[in-house]
């Protein structure tokens, strides 16, 4: 039985929210938690792109995105919002560069400001939980640095494209041998009817794909 | 199976009425409106009628449901005018006994909570009638109500008043006869800035580690003031998630309230009308 | 220990003694290797006095200016201070956007340096020294995978086409119409794998026509190709070792072995030439590189083309060596 707070109001995150906030257990309680997700923030607005375990970094993820949602909605004229960026962000400088850099990099995004990838476990992996000490790599959009993912884009000239077409190309030239050579046989048996012969050749001549068909069958 | 058949069908009918409210385009031109800061006009709205916002727990959510929720409080709107009001003011709730269909209660009194969402939505009103405190909680939705007036239309300092419990009695004593106030239109709701003073102890709450705004000085020892600032929550207001698991999103407020916008306007229209032809009764004649 | 045995040898200078005993192929080979070794020390001695050039490399990932050692450092060198990755993946250097640059050969001038990839938008050149390194290496393979009593002596191998579907080496083996089973390719594989998983860098050298002359001495093939060769490289003779086997090629060729993943020994094919003696095999296989993955489907047909004789140039006694010589020709000018 809760009612919506709406005295203030916040933009949509375009992530997917987790339905309850890790702990984080900390001897500092709640204020440990924060102070940790705090270094991690501020480490990504400052590198732009950082590695780390998976669950600190999805649970960063949604501080970071909410912060620069923050920024974007009211400015840095918005006194609470200069608030939670000076608590989120240690390093003072960093503040300026995510009202000066990162807002009006974001500004017109229609999808969510961080990425978040999985990478592989150092070997060797320890499974105590599901998602602990795996790890993940969290970047902001548009950084500076080349991707992550692989360039997936079809290149017709590297090794293996240029073995393969050309394995295409003569299984082609051997079809097309085979089906003349059939079409020629043919031909040979039907010199017995003259009156038919004229009509097959010009059948071959003209499409032979049709031809192979029903040799094939 | 049963079961299963239906939610089916409730997934499948879901789906239309997605299309139905919301293109990709006007997702688009919302973003576009939040990200420019501008307010919507349909934003008002969720201040006056929070209870149309479905409940921000991740789990009590199912859109479908919501809608079908929101369809039926503006039919019950049709029926009985439900008015704007904040905790802080003072109501007359007029309802149906179900004991006694001939008969109908009145009941005045200060509103102290608003709770819950969507039809289960609820106020209590407290008054204190022959030198006992009375509350009763209504549901704005409840179909026995008959009659919701707003004698005085105001906020005050703190978002629930449960400490009018402890409070001495004048604070939350209404004159069942009240006159109802009427604001001029257009006008900003006042916020009446009264500091009401608590009984002494014992209390039902620690009201001391509530950070209360509307309450005079509650003359404890030193030490309760000492724990109060051990215990109090520093942190928590920096937690942004925490904050955004609290509240709807502006786009998805946004949303809603386009959906039902021009159905709350008119009804809005409809109860002015009403009143007009309310100021022009007969007077009766006094014996 | 018969490595530490021979190095006493080449101390004493002593190659007589050497060749008059029955040499086995891996002795060849480390003799062999031990005289490439030795010309590559003396070479770097005789630069004396270290002169400094500077290297321009122009991204990814930035633009960088590198102060370098005249004839000493290699563009492998340059990749080092650029970074792992370049480290890695780079196959071959190309010097002032022209010349194609073997990795581990010395930069003789200032110059502007790429450091190319086998997934660059144009990758023919890379390709072409991927191709030539694997028909290299499948020399090396056949060389050191047969039993004592199979004299295996190598001849060369045509210039490298990476449309004809398979690279080749033609070997002379002292079998008579030998056909291979399957087994006996597979295992031809397998020790190809494993060659290039031994990780050996590949090296380059150029010596003189008499020091060719006495490295190849015991293979007549070689011999007789050395002084065509010669003639048409200013009198030098460009060789390349990897592990311990060196060989005659035009280069350039990629880094290091550890550059091929898949690798398949796909046939051997008798050829009918008119070199006298025992009868040419060609040697036919294909491979891909590490950074290189394909499904088994898609590799599969590349294998099964590449067991088709591969059309390239047979080797006869009276080739005109100047044009179609493959395993050398003058180093190549990229237009």
């Amino acid at each position: 039985m809760n009612q919506a707070d709406v005295s203030k109001l916040v933009s949509q995150l375009r992530i997917k929210v987790n339905p309850r906030l890790r702990r984080f257990s900390n001897p500092n309680g709640p204020a440990g938690r924060l102070d940790k997700l705090r270094k991690t923030v501020t480490g990504l607005i400052k590198h732009e792109r950082i590695e780390l375990n998976y669950p600190r970094a999805d649970e960063a993820r949604m501080y970071a995105e909410r912060l620069i949602s923050d920024a974007i909605r009211y400015g840095d004229c918005h006194r609470t919002t200069m608030e939670m960026a000076d608590f989120w962000i240690i390093e003072k400088q960093l503040i300026h560069k995510l009202f000066k850099v990162l807002v009006p990099r974001f500004q017109d995004c229609n999808t969510s400001y961080t990425r978040l990838y999985k990478v592989p476990s150092p070997y060797p992996i320890i499974y105590k939980r599901e998602d602990c000490y795996r790890k993940a790599v969290l970047e902001l959009r548009g950084n500076p640095y080349p991707s992550l993912l692989p360039d997936k884009q079809y290149n017709k000239n590297i090794i293996h494209n240029i073995l393969l077409e050309e394995a295409k190309k003569e299984y082609r030239m051997q079809k097309y041998a085979e089906v003349v050579a059939n079409t020629e046989e043919k031909g040979k048996c039907q010199t017995d009817s003259p009156d038919e012969k004229l009509e097959t050749s010009s059948d071959i001549s003209s499409k032979p794909e049709s031809n192979k068909d029903e040799h094939t069958t | 199976m049963f079961s299963s058949s239906r939610k089916k069908i409730i997934s499948t009918s879901l789906k239309g009425f997605r299309c139905n409210s919301q293109t990709a385009e006007a997702l688009q031109v919302t973003n576009r409106l939040a990200s420019n800061k501008t307010k919507p006009s349909q934003l008002k709205f969720s201040r006056i009628y929070p209870e149309f916002l479905p409940d921000p727990k991740i789990e009590f959510r199912n859109p479908l449901r919501e809608i079908i929720e929101r369809m039926d409080m503006l039919n019950r709107r049709r029926n009985v005018h439900i008015p704007e009001f904040y905790v802080g003011s003072i109501l007359s709730v007029t309802y149906s006994d179900k004991h006694n269909p001939e008969k109908l209660n009145c009941f005045v009194g200060i509103c102290i909570k608003r709770e819950g969402c969507g039809l289960r939505a609820n106020f209590i009103l407290r008054n204190i009638i022959d030198s006992q405190g009375i509350e009763i909680l209504f549901d704005i939705y409840d179909p026995t109500i008959q009659r919701i007036d707003v004698l005085k239309l105001e906020k005050r300092l703190d978002d629930e008043l449960l400490y009018l419990r402890d409070a001495l009695p004048e604070y939350s004593t209404f004159d069942i006869n009240m006159e109802a106030e009427v604001l001029p239109e257009g006008s900003e709701i006042p916020i009446n800035p009264i500091k009401v003073k608590l009984k002494p102890r014992p209390w039902l709450e620690r009201w001391e580690r509530k950070n209360l705004k509307g309450v005079q000085d509650l003359e404890l020892p030193e030490k309760f003031y000492k724990r109060a600032a051990e215990l109090a929550d520093t942190t928590s207001q920096y937690d942004l998630m925490k904050q955004y698991m609290k509240t709807i999103p502006v786009e998805e407020q946004y949303q809603i309230f386009s959906e039902i916008e021009s159905e709350l306007n008119q009804l809005e229209i409809a109860q002015k009308k009403q009143k007009r032809k309310k100021s022009f009764v007969k007077p009766v004649k006094l014996a | 220990m018969i490595y530490k045995r021979f190095l006493v040898l080449l101390k004493n200078t002593n190659y007589s003694r050497v060749t008059k005993r029955n040499i086995t192929f891996t002795e060849e080979s480390e003799r062999q290797s031990n005289l490439f070794r030795l010309e590559k020390v003396r070479q770097k001695e005789s630069v004396g006095r270290i002169e400094k050039i500077e290297v321009q490399y122009a991204g990814p990932p930035n633009e960088t200016t590198l102060i370098m050692n005249k004839n000493i450092s290699t563009p492998y060198d340059c990749a080092k201070h650029l970074g792992e990755m370049l480290v890695n993946r780079s196959a071959v250097a190309l010097v002032n956007g022209e010349t194609l640059w073997h990795m581990h050969r010395p930069l003789v001038d200032s110059c502007k340096l790429e450091l190319l990839h086998y997934k660059m938008a144009q990758p023919s050149l890379v390709n072409k020294a991927f191709w030539r390194t694997c028909s290299f290496l499948l020399g090396a393979v056949a060389v050191n995978s047969f039993k004592d009593q199979v004299k295996v002596c190598l001849h060369s191998f045509p210039s490298p086409n990476v449309r004809s579907g398979s690279f080749v080496y033609d070997v002379q083996l002292s079998l008579k119409d030998w056909k291979p089973e399957k087994n006996e390719l597979k295992t031809l594989s397998i020790e190809f794998i494993k060659f290039c998983q031994q990780n050996h860098q590949i090296e380059c050298l150029e010596v003189s026509e008499d020091y060719a002359q006495l490295i190849f001495k015991n293979n007549p093939h070689k011999s007789k190709q050395i002084p065509d060769i010669a003639a048409n490289n200013n009198g030098k003779v460009p060789l390349f070792k990897a592990g311990l086997h060196v060989d005659i090629s035009r280069g350039p060729m990629i880094t290091n072995t550890n550059h091929l993943g898949r690798i398949t020994v796909t046939n051997v094919i008798k050829l009918e030439t008119d070199i006298p003696g025992d009868p040419i095999y060609r040697f036919q296989g294909v491979a891909l590189p590490h950074s290189i993955i394909l499904n088994h489907f898609a590799y599969g047909l590349i294998e099964e083309r590449a067991r088709k004789l591969n059309t390239g140039r047979i080797p006869a006694i009276n080739q005109d060596l100047s044009i179609d010589y493959g395993s050398f020709v003058k180093p190549q000018v990229v237009v």
